[in-house]
């Protein structure tokens, strides 16, 4: 069977998700979207899907119907609760267990910078659209991941100018417990080229496999900094064919994976 | 003894006539859905300067407009942007590069801990959200401190109290008691911080009709309740409305070229939807019931 690098990373992601889990699926990431509705719809019949400020379960659902915007209220003909914005903050039982995370930076400790671009905060080269939940939702997750649309020297680089979201730090499996975080930090770091994971010891990014295609060399030359690379690096994972059917025909049906 | 209840109505107009230079606003709803913008324009329109603009977490582009507009000299909020159809607001985006103004980092926890202190009249509260980022370096008001009970490091996050609070909500009835279609978002925490707050409706009904219901009562003693159909557009209204992306549209071609140096375009929609029409029903009225009346739900 056939399948897309975007549909192989929604597969991806959803074999990390667990039956039970509460995860929040947001609106301008489709790839993570489709890889948490696949988790629920394909091995996760307790899951609590979060959508549009709302709480559901979407087994019975034939088909599930994206909406472009975060907040689109025809999603709430789904919910069976309602969250207020400012309550999801009370307690990391309202929050999502998994958590995605972009950047215009991601250095290869994991950490994550929204802010901007440039060595002087008052003057920044680039202004980035700011940190939104990521602080918070990343200090308290029990587990997260960071999730990029394209693979970029200029995007993975040795060292962030800003944090905004605490990864690992300067590296080193207590960098987190140091200060107190009581989430569990970034697990994998997801590009359309591979995914990254974080070696034990130093919590550096390791090259944990690329996809279909895709050499080491290549995954190197468009990285900032140089990953740990073990000597054999498998291929990711391919999504089988339950998956590819319910990706296809409930979760993607109008193919957005496949464009 | 006795009296008259009193009503909270007031139009838009002398809604907006509340907010004065220098004043310290927060804007209800989120990115896409229920701003209060037949009020955000007014409050263009009668010109007023210099606000610190305490947009939503996270904001839409109703705070990209009242920078381009020239209101805003300080903006606190953790996002501004469009989604997909801007992923940052243009005049946002160049006003922070360009030093033209001044922004207060947060994220949305750091966001509602500000609000609460206020609320709760606190000179902080402490969170661990921001240990290990640079939001305490680039945002001198959020200091690190050792916790008195454990000696562990914390963030100390002082108050955010905005003078008015600006929500948009379904119906409300004459005497302030507001109940949403939705969640509400976060806009409860928004009345409970600020001084005064003034909710546009989709409709103002009867006491009788909030009486069915009052645990949809999700705000009440509000200000003021201004009469506002349609008065989110161009953002969704949950239960009554979609977005305009043609307008936004519109409203973002202008914003980049104002940002890349030509003025005009914005100029003219500035006239055309803020400073032409007298009020919110001269702005349906341009913006034309054909547009608005296509934005329902499908």
């Amino acid at each position: 069977m056939t399948y897309t690098t975007k549909e192989l990373i929604a597969a991806f992601i959803a074999r990390d998700l667990q039956d039970g889990e509460n995860v929040v699926v947001g609106a301008n990431l489709p790839v993570p979207r489709a890889g948490v509705l696949l988790a629920h719809l394909h091995h996760g019949p307790n899951m609590t899907i979060g959508l549009s400020a709302t709480q559901t379960n979407l087994l019975k659902e034939p088909v599930l119907q994206p909406f472009k915007y975060n907040r689109d209220f025809r999603a709430a003909r789904w919910a069976e609760s309602y969250m207020q914005h400012h309550e999801t903050f009370d307690s990391p039982k309202l929050m999502s267990d998994v958590f995605f995370v972009g950047g215009i930076q991601i250095d290869q400790f994991g950490n994550s910078n929204l802010i901007g671009v440039g060595t002087d905060y008052r003057r920044l080269r680039f202004r980035g659209p700011g940190a939104i939940g990521t602080t918070t939702m990343t200090t308290y997750t029990k587990r997260y991941h960071l999730y990029l649309n394209s693979h970029d020297p200029r995007v993975l680089v040795e060292r962030c100018d800003f944090i905004t979201a605490f990864g690992w730090g300067r590296g080193g499996a207590d960098a987190r417990t140091k200060l107190g975080l009581p989430g569990g930090g970034p697990k994998y770091c997801i590009t359309p080229l591979c995914v990254f994971d974080f070696e034990e010891e130093t919590k550096r990014m390791r090259l944990r496999s690329v996809h279909p295609g895709v050499t080491v060399e290549e995954v190197l030359a468009r990285t900032g900094f140089a990953p740990i690379i073990a000597p054999r690096v498998p291929e990711t994972e391919a999504p089988n064919a339950d998956e590819m059917e319910i990706l296809r025909q409930r979760v993607d049906v109008e193919g957005v994976l496949r464009s | 003894m006795t009296g008259e209840r009193r009503s909270r109505i007031v139009d838009e107009i002398q809604a907006a006539a509340r907010v004065t230079d220098g004043m310290a606003i927060v804007i209800g709803g989120h990115i896409m859905s229920s701003h209060p913008m037949a009020v955000i324009r007014q409050i263009i329109k009668q010109g007023t300067k210099n606000l610190t603009v305490i947009g939503a977490a996270s904001a839409g582009l109703e705070v990209d407009l009242l920078v381009g507009a020239g209101c805003a000299r300080r903006v606190i909020t953790p996002y501004v942007g469009g989604e997909a159809l801007a992923p940052i607001g243009p005049f946002y985006q160049a006003a922070v590069q360009r030093g033209e103004i001044e922004v207060w980092e947060c994220d949305e926890g750091i966001y509602y801990t500000a609000l609460r202190a206020a609320a709760l009249k606190l000179p902080f509260l402490p969170t661990l959200s921001g240990l290990g980022t640079s939001l305490p370096e680039v945002n001198p008001d959020l200091r690190l401190f050792n916790d008195p009970i454990t000696g562990r490091p914390l963030v100390a996050v002082p108050p955010l109290q905005p003078d008015v609070a600006l929500i948009h909500a379904a119906v409300a009835d004459a005497y302030g008691n507001v109940q949403f279609v939705g969640s509400g978002m976060g806009d409860r925490a928004h009345h409970r911080a600020a001084v005064t707050t003034i909710v546009t409706v989709e409709r103002v009904v009867p006491n009788e009709e909030i009486r069915k219901n009052p645990l949809a009562t999700a705000v009440w003693n509000v200000d003021a309740v201004v009469r506002a159909p349609y008065g989110s557009h161009p953002y969704q209204s949950p239960g009554f409305y979609l977005h305009d992306e043609d307008h936004l549209n519109e409203y973002l071609r202008a914003a980049r070229a104002a940002v890349q140096g030509d003025r005009r375009p914005f100029a003219e929609y500035l006239d055309r939807y803020i400073l032409g029409p007298a009020n919110h029903a001269e702005y349906l009225q341009t913006v034309g019931f054909p547009r608005i009346l296509s934005l329902h739900e499908v």
